[in-house]
């Protein structure tokens, strides 16, 4: 609830706007010629709180704090502020909200998106903003008409008086601006809901089915260049020498340089600068990256599991000891099975890019990101500029997955734009990353090892569940990346400097990571458990990727349960509500899919596989139907059941599992990312392959019923479907896959 | 100088001849409704049509199109006058990020200008060129199956006497037409 501790006046002041009475409210949608503040929707609007304002004319504006990448947040949060407020979702004019400590993250400390956790963080707070403006409106208006307000009725932004008199909010909002700031005000109950849990198209689906739905790459601006980026085909490899003379020669060219990571090639045109660039010869620093190779991974984090036992990160009952009474025991089976994940790239269908003006002391930024807060520190601070004068302009994205959340393309975007404003001052410059330059240079989803060792009694129960990962820390490049940007704040600059360096080796052999490891053991009722990690990093740039470390521990876990469940001759689904008792709603899910998916009655020819995981607070369970055919791998449909409480958008949610599902079978069947001395294999979407419409499963999605508050829905459809496509494939084989991508013999 | 027929308008253009369409329309023209996703023809995401036919514009030479008609999103329909695939990819939620969703309306409404009751299989055929990485193909495939049933042809986006400016979340960003070698 903290964003509400900014009073309007508070947040009025923050503006800069004016003060009591009537204010000058800003509008403070996107993307703009210069100020923050632009363009007010109306001189004589009301800001009732930081994301709600409402004009005479009787249009609602609505500041999104939470960014729309496809999640939904653009829909689900207006639909929040809408139900209390009474006012249709798709009356609501719905604007980016600028970089403001009143947006910033309950959770994160900082304005940002990620994790699944939107509705979760925004469910009560953007209610309450709605409800209380609801208020200030009832109260002018019956001041105004001479009634009680409890008189007064309101229904899609009119009041309504007994006598069925209808009067637009936007008629008194003059007198409502003069009355105090309701706090507190009480919330609807969720059987007064009219939008809350209700059926409705999305309200970007218009602006995203029309092509007017604007993206980082879209921004454009008069007098606006594009820059190409030659990047170095090793990560971390420095331009030592180039040579652009052919490159000038090409009219339209203006500019060619190094910068940090590479050569920037600025251009009036994309074209001509995309032409440009191959007409550049760089040489390249060498780095120790160059040195390594796939193809040896795996065999170094197997050796590496064989030789340290690495790190405990979480120990029940009397951990992996147990195990030793077990094998010597006649009434228990011991298995060990050992499971492998590739890097995957996030491969998001826009491209990374960023468009960025220098002035003076000023900086414009143009951008989709999840990172809205840190994007102004970072740009800050590696421009040596103000954080007061650094503009942040976000669009939405054209797809993130976590790699928005990344501030490489900020960063480079500023040592281009503060290099490119040398010569052209106050010129702003677009960055367009290439297909390849995206596929090439992202924060890898890290290849794993893990080793899993279990032991179960002869009535089926696993007494002993041990887990040890082999693998590189997503964490370490994330805090390498940031800490920098975010600490100077708090943290005499010796210090920063120090923890910097620091981030990266952090992991190695002080704490583990817990993103490194979430997922491999909290679902199941085993009495004792353990769960270690052993760091092996080789320097490819790691980061989160959809669902983070349950995109691959979802994986482990249920490929192994089901391995236990076939060894102690029960059915998978009766295994896994045997070891889910603990857990109603994890059983529940289960419960549910097995029944609507008819569990055990496949269609002709086809196979069933389960798999069930908690992440990011929701329960997930998916049974897919598959069939195969010499070591082609079908999947014909998907039954996705979920909870994850209240369903605020249930279409949505469904959305979400669907997105999740076919975006975890893309990694479950093609995705792989190589790299041969130190150089991504990869570079387009022939060698990186996506999941196309004709492999598209049907997928059928049913929510469980809850009261519960919402949890997250963006990840959570992720992690049970490699789990249950490969489970499904032993049933149909005989062949256990324990390696992603799912390859038959 | 190249001529072509730009969402039934008559335009010429004098940039360099292998420029890409793509890059001909979104910036030249002005039109930023279609998208660039990979560069090599692989993703869609550049999809317009071409005399009615599907085309990947990111890797067609704007010579190519000298007298031909070129349409694109802008041309399909507005949030004013929706065509009906587009009111039936608002009914059926189809769009999360929204990013692949023009390159997959101009396959679509080519497939049902050519077939008006595609079979599941015409669909997975005429639609295996967009790629989508948010997953929305099985709303695509409905979406499409609803609109050839006709079940848009008396449907409305809700309130949408009023609806919300299409971009209304990018007002204020400079729209300055740049005609510099292209104009309508
Ligand atoms: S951008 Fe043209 S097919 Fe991908
Ligand atoms: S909707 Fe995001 S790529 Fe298709």
């Amino acid at each position: 609830m903290s964003q509400l501790k900014v009073s309007r006046r508070g947040f009025m002041g923050l503006l800069g706007a004016g003060s009591g009475g009537l204010v000058l409210s800003a509008s403070l949608s996107g993307c703009a010629s210069g100020n923050n503040a632009v363009q007010s929707p109306s001189p004589e609007a009301l800001v009732l709180n930081a994301f709600l304002q409402i004009t005479p004319e009787n249009t609602v504006h609505f500041y999104l704090p939470r960014e729309e990448m496809g999640q939904g947040s653009y829909h689900g949060l207006t639909t929040l502020v809408a139900e209390e407020l009474d006012v249709l979702p798709e009356r609501i004019t719905v604007q980016h909200a600028p970089v403001n400590k009143a947006f910033n993250h309950p959770e994160f400390g900082m304005q940002g998106t990620g994790g699944s956790t939107s509705m979760k963080v925004s469910f009560y707070p953007l209610r309450q903003a709605g409800a209380n403006a609801r208020a200030m409106l009832v109260d002018a208006a019956a001041a105004e008409l001479g009634v009680s307000p409890a008189q007064l009725k309101t229904e899609d932004g009119h009041i309504i008086t007994t006598s069925g008199e209808r009067h637009p909010y936007g008629r008194f909002v003059q007198l409502a601006s003069t009355l105090p700031t309701p706090e507190n005000v009480p919330l609807k109950n969720a059987s007064d809901f009219n939008l809350i849990g209700k059926q409705r198209p999305r309200i970007d689906g218009i602006s995203k089915s029309t092509g007017t739905a604007q993206f980082g790459i879209d921004v454009d601006l008069p007098n606006l260049h594009k820059a190409v980026i030659i990047r170095s085909p090793v990560y971390g490899a420095k331009p030592v020498k180039f040579d652009a003379t052919e490159a000038l020669k090409l009219a339209d060219v203006a500019q060619v340089f190094a910068i940090d990571n590479g050569v920037a090639i600025v251009a009036k045109h994309i074209w001509t600068a995309k032409k440009a660039a191959k007409l550049v010869s760089v040489e390249w620093s060498n780095v120790p990256l160059a040195s390594q190779s796939s193809t040896h991974i795996r065999d170094d984090f197997a050796s590496a599991l064989d030789t340290s036992e690495g790190e405990e990160h979480f120990k029940s009952g009397e951990g992996v000891q147990a195990l030793q009474q077990a094998e010597s025991s006649e009434n228990s089976t011991v298995v060990e099975a050992e499971y492998w994940v590739p890097f995957l790239a996030h491969a998001t269908m826009e491209p990374m890019n960023c468009t960025i003006q220098f002035n003076g002391p000023r900086c414009d930024i143009w951008l989709g990101t999840q990172m809205t807060g840190a994007v102004q520190s970072a740009v800050a601070y590696h421009g040596e500029l103000d954080k007061e004068n650094v503009f942040v302009h976000t669009t939405l994205l054209g797809g993130s997955f976590g790699r928005r959340g990344n501030l490489d393309y900020v960063v480079e975007a500023v040592e281009v734009g503060q290099a490119f404003s040398k010569s052209h001052p106050n010129t702003p410059v677009q960055i367009v990353w290439s297909r390849e330059d995206d596929m090439r240079h992202d924060y890898y989803r890290p290849a794993a090892l893990a080793r899993l060792k279990a032991s179960i009694d002869d009535q089926g129960q696993v007494q002993t569940w041990a887990a040890t990962r082999s693998g590189g820390n997503m964490m370490s490049y994330i805090l390498d990346e940031v800490i920098d940007v975010l600490a100077p704040g708090f943290l005499p600059n010796g210090m920063v400097d120090w923890l910097s360096k620091r981030g990266y080796g952090l992991f190695e052999n002080w704490v583990v990571d817990p993103s490194s490891v979430e997922g491999l053991h909290e679902d199941y009722d085993v009495p004792n458990k353990e769960v270690r990690h052993v760091t092996v990093d080789h320097g490819m740039r790691l980061g989160f990727l959809r669902s983070v470390g349950h995109s691959y521990t979802g994986f482990f876990k249920e490929s192994f349960m089901d391995e236990l469940a076939i060894k102690a001759n029960m059915d998978p689904v009766e295994m896994r509500l045997n070891h889910t008792q603990s857990s109603p709603r994890l059983n529940g899910v289960i419960r549910e899919v097995a029944k609507v998916a008819q569990w055990g009655k496949p269609q002709q020819g086809r196979f069933q596989g389960i798999a069930a995981h908690r992440s990011f607070d929701s329960y997930v369970a998916q049974i897919a139907e598959v069939s195969v055919e010499g070591s082609k791998i079908t999947v014909h449909k998907v039954t996705c059941v979920v909870d994850c409480g209240r369903a605020v958008n249930p279409d949505m949610v469904k959305a979400q599992m669907e997105g999740g599902i076919i975006f975890g079978l893309s990694a479950a069947l093609y995705g792989e990312i190589t790299f041969k001395e130190g150089a991504v294999e990869q570079s387009n979407f022939h060698d990186y392959r996506l999941v196309r419409l004709a492999e598209a499963p049907e997928v059928e999605v049913h929510i469980i019923d809850s009261q519960e508050d919402p949890t997250g829905v963006g990840e959570p459809g992720v992690p049970p479907i490699a789990p249950a496509v490969a489970n499904a494939v032993f049933q149909a084989t005989g062949q256990r896959l324990r390696s992603l991508p799912l390859k038959l013999a | 100088m190249i001529h072509f027929m730009l969402n039934g308008e008559p335009v010429s253009t004098d940039v360099p001849e292998d420029t890409p369409l793509l890059w001909v329309i979104r910036d030249y023209f002005n039109l930023k409704g279609s998208k660039f996703g990979c560069g090599m023809g692989l993703c869609g995401a550049c999809s317009m049509q071409l005399d009615g036919v599907s085309t990947r514009t990111c890797i067609l030479p704007v010579s190519a199109v000298e007298g031909r008609h070129v349409t694109t999103i802008e041309g399909l329909g507005t949030a004013d006058n929706l065509h009906p695939l587009q009111k039936a990819w608002v009914k059926h939620s189809v769009p999360q990020c929204g990013y692949c969703q023009s390159g997959q309306l101009i396959s679509a409404s080519a497939l049902l200008a050519q077939n008006p009751n595609p079979t599941e299989d015409d669909i997975a055929n005429a639609m295996s060129g967009n790629l989508c990485r948010c997953g929305t193909y099985p709303r695509i495939k409905d979406a499409i199956l609803d609109t050839a049933a006709g079940g848009v042809a008396q449907w409305e986006p809700p309130g949408s006497d009023n609806a919300p400016s299409a971009d209304s979340v990018s007002d204020g960003v400079a729209q300055e037409k740049s005609v510099a070698g292209g104009e309508a």
